[in-house]
C-alpha cells in the first residue's frame, strides 16, 4: 500500500474518534473524502493528490505506524505508548489535536486510607504478599505502560492481570486489588469505589497527529507532512 | 548470518555445553532437563513484573497462560519440588538449555533473545559459606577447563547489608523498607532521605482525626475506628484487603509520625556501607572498622564473609584482583545473600559470561514448606564462545 509513492495517512474508521478527527481536519481546511464503494476504507484529500487515506481501527493505527505501512496517522497517545515499548524511537508526535482527552491512571479502592502515593503502594504490596501468600494484582489493558510506570516509581511487588473490559469493576469483584485504566471525569472510578493515587497519573493522553519513522519518506512526502502539520496547528 | 554459519555456531555451542556438563556431573551434580514451556503465573509471581516485561508470555488454546522460560533456576526449583514434595531433601542439579528474553530495539549480539545457559543449582546444604564457595569455584573451573582466561570476578553480599540494617536500632518496618529497596538504588536513596527527614516527610494526606485516634497497642479498637471512619465518610470497604490490614498500616504510619527521624550518624553509616567498592580482601577489615567506630555488632556476618573467601582460595582460586561492591546486584529480586559475576574483559561488565548467587527464599515461594538454603549459577554459553580463542569456525 506504500508502493505508489504517495503519503499514506491512517485515520480512525469509526466511532466518536472518527467524527472528532474529521471535524478537526475540516476545521484545518483538510477535507477528507471516501473513495470507491460507499463504505470504502480508502479516501483522498481535496487538493493533496499525493495523499492516500486509509481508514482503520484506532488500535491498528499504532501498528501501521510501527511497521511503516502508514507515514502519518491520527490516534490516541495512549495507544501509541501501549503498543510500542520504545515509542520515541519509532514515531514522532507532531501535534496534539485537543480531542480524545483521557488520563491513564493508577486507581486503588478508596477505602485504602493507608495508600495515597506510589511509594505507599510498594510497601502495602510487601505486606499484602506476606499476608495473602501472593502478589497484589493490577488489572489493566495497559500492560506496557503499567510496567514502565511502576518500575519508574520503584514499585515491584505486583502482578498484572490482563483485563479487556470493565476494568474498574475488578477490585470490587475480587479479581484484582487495583487497576490502571483510562478516565475522563473520574466518575466511573468513583462509582466503583476507587480513587486515583496522588502521583498516579501515568499519561495525559489526547489524539495526536503522529509520524512513523519506519515509513518510506521522501523529501516530497516530508514537505506534505509539514503542510498538514502547519494547517492542523493553524 | 548465513545458514551455514548458524549451523556451525549451533554445533560449537552444543560441543561447549557438553564439556561444561561433563565438568558439572563430574563434580556430583545430577543432570536434568526442565521444560522450556512453563506456567506463566508461578514464574511471574516469583520473578516479578520487571522480568515479565522481557518474558514471552502466551495463552494456549485452553486459555492457560504460559511462558517461555526466561531462566532455568525457577524451572529447576519446580523440578526439585515435583520429585521431593516439601523440598527438604538436599540435591545438586545441573542443566544446559535455552532461555528466552525479549530484547529492545538495538540490543547487541551479546544480548540475543534466545540464549543458552549451562548452570548448576544446589539445594538444602546448611553450610552456606561452603556451598557459596563451592558453586563459584566449580563455575570458574568449568570456564577455565574450556580455555577461558583472564577472567574478572565481582562479588556482593546481601547478608552483610541485612546484618548491618539489623544491627542499627530502628523500627522493624523501616528495616523492611530499606531491605526491600536495596536493589534499586534510586528508590533506596529516596527512602533513606525520607527516614532522615523524619515525620514531616510522612503522613501527607492522612486524615488527622483518624491518626490521632489509632492506638498501636490495641488492634481491635483500631480496626473498629477505621471501619467507623469509612462509614462516616461514605466510603465502602471493597476488595480483598481487610479493614485490619488497612488499620495495621495506618497505625504504622501514625507511629512514624511520632518517631524521631533516623539519626544522621545511623544514616551516614548506611551510606558509608553502600559506598564500599574495594578489593575483596580489604572488605572485612573496612567493615570491622566501620562497625567499631559506630558501635554496631557485625562480627558474625564479617566472620562468614572471611570464611567464604578463605574457602574459595583454599580451593585454588586466587581472589586477588576480585572486586567487592556493596551495591553490586543482579536485577533478579530473588537473591538473598552472596552474589557474583564473572566478566571477560573482551565483553565487558555489561555482558557477564557467568553469574549466580544465593536465593534462600525462592524454593518456599515456588512451593516448599519451609525456606530451603539454595545457591546456583549459570554460564551464558554464547558469550563464552564469543571470547574463547579459536572457538568460532
Amino acid at each position: 500500500m506504500t508502493g505508489n509513492g504517495k503519503l499514506v495517512l491512517a485515520l480512525p474508521s469509526k466511532g466518536r474518534l472518527m467524527d472528532q478527527c474529521n471535524a478537526a481536519l475540516a476545521k484545518a481546511g483538510i477535507v477528507v473524502e471516501r473513495t470507491g464503494p460507499a463504505r470504502g476504507y480508502k479516501g483522498e484529500i481535496a487538493g493533496m493528490p499525493d495523499v492516500e487515506v486509509n481508514f482503520v481501527s484506532s488500535g491498528e493505527i499504532a501498528q501501521f505506524l510501527k511497521s511503516g505501512s502508514a507515514h502519518l496517522g491520527i490516534t490516541g497517545e495512549d495507544l501509541i505508548r501501549e503498543n510500542m515499548a520504545d515509542a520515541d524511537e519509532r514515531v514522532r508526535l507532531l501535534a496534539g489535536l485537543g480531542f480524545g482527552r483521557a488520563d491513564v491512571v493508577v486507581a486503588v479502592p478508596a477505602c485504602w486510607l493507608d495508600v495515597r502515593r506510589m511509594s505507599d503502594l510498594e510497601e502495602m504490596a510487601l505486606a499484602y504478599a506476606r499476608l495473602h501468600g501472593r502478589r497484589v494484582r493490577v488489572a489493566t489493558k495497559y500492560m506496557t505502560m503499567t510496567r514502565r510506570f511502576f518500575a519508574k516509581s520503584g514499585v515491584t511487588g505486583y502482578r498484572i492481570v490482563e483485563s479487556l473490559g470493565a476494568t474498574e469493576g475488578a477490585p470490587a469483584a475480587g479479581l484484582a486489588e487495583l487497576i490502571v485504566d483510562i478516565t475522563t471525569t473520574g466518575a466511573t472510578l468513583k462509582a466503583n469505589g476507587l480513587k486515583v493515587l496522588d502521583d498516579g497519573v501515568i499519561l495525559q493522553s489526547e489524539a495526536n497527529l503522529i509520524a512513523s519513522n519506519a515509513a518510506p519518506w521522501t523529501p516530497e512526502l516530508s514537505a506534505i507532512e509539514a503542510r498538514i502539520v502547519a494547517q492542523l496547528r493553524g | 548470518m548465513s545458514p551455514a554459519a548458524t549451523l556451525a555456531d549451533s554445533d560449537a555451542l552444543d560441543a561447549e555445553a557438553r564439556r561444561l556438563m561433563a565438568a558439572f556431573t563430574g563434580a556430583g551434580y545430577e543432570r536434568i532437563a526442565p521444560a522450556v514451556i512453563q506456567p506463566a503465573g508461578l514464574f511471574l509471581d516469583v520473578i516479578g513484573e520487571s522480568l515479565r516485561g522481557r518474558t514471552y508470555v502466551f495463552s494456549d488454546p485452553d486459555g492457560e497462560e504460559l511462558c517461555l522460560r526466561p531462566d532455568l533456576t525457577v524451572p529447576t526449583c519446580r523440578w526439585h519440588l515435583e520429585r521431593h514434595p516439601g523440598g527438604r531433601a538436599a540435591a545438586r542439579y545441573c542443566y544446559s538449555g535455552s532461555a528466552f528474553r525479549y530484547q529492545p530495539v538495538g540490543a547487541d549480539s551479546a544480548h540475543p533473545r534466545e540464549f543458552h545457559q549451562a548452570g548448576i543449582e544446589s539445594f538444602g546444604v546448611a553450610d552456606r559459606e561452603a556451598d557459596d564457595a563451592a558453586v563459584l569455584v566449580l563455575i570458574l573451573d568449568a570456564l577455565r577447563t574450556s580455555g577461558l582466561d583472564g577472567l574478572q570476578i565481582r562479588i556482593g553480599d546481601l547478608g552483610l547489608f541485612n546484618a548491618l540494617i539489623n544491627a542499627i536500632a530502628m523500627p522493624e518496618r523501616w528495616r523492611r523498607r530499606l531491605k526491600n529497596k536495596f536493589w534499586r538504588s534510586d528508590a533506596f536513596r529516596a527512602e533513606l532521605a525520607r527516614l532522615k527527614a523524619g515525620p514531616a516527610a510522612h503522613g501527607q494526606g492522612l486524615p488527622s482525626e483518624l491518626v490521632l485516634a489509632l492506638d498501636p497497642a490495641d488492634a481491635e479498637t483500631t480496626t473498629a475506628r477505621v471501619l467507623d471512619y469509612l462509614d462516616r465518610t461514605g466510603i465502602e470497604l471493597i476488595g480483598t484487603r481487610t479493614a485490619e490490614e488497612i488499620a495495621e498500616r495506618l497505625t504504622a504510619e501514625a507511629a512514624d509520625l511520632q518517631e524521631p527521624p533516623l539519626a544522621p550518624e545511623k544514616a551516614a553509616l548506611i551510606e558509608r556501607y553502600v559506598a564500599i567498592k574495594a578489593p575483596v580482601h580489604e572488605v572485612a577489615d573496612r567493615l570491622t572498622e566501620l562497625a567499631h567506630a559506630s558501635g554496631v555488632d557485625l562480627a558474625a556476618a564479617v566472620a562468614a564473609y572471611r570464611r567464604r573467601l578463605a574457602l574459595i582460595e583454599a580451593a585454588g582460586i586466587s581472589m586477588r584482583g576480585a572486586e567487592f561492591s556493596a551495591e553490586f546486584g543482579r536485577n533478579l529480586e530473588y537473591y538473598t545473600g552472596f552474589v557474583f559475576e564473572v566478566i571477560a574483559p573482551a565483553l565487558g561488565a555489561k555482558s557477564p559470561v557467568a553469574g549466580g548467587g544465593r536465593y534462600d527464599s525462592l524454593l518456599a515461594e515456588v512451593g516448599a514448606l519451609l525456606p530451603v538454603p539454595a545457591v546456583g549459577a549459570s554460564i551464558h554459553t554464547e558469550r563464552m564462545l564469543a571470547v574463547l580463542p579459536g572457538a568460532r569456525p
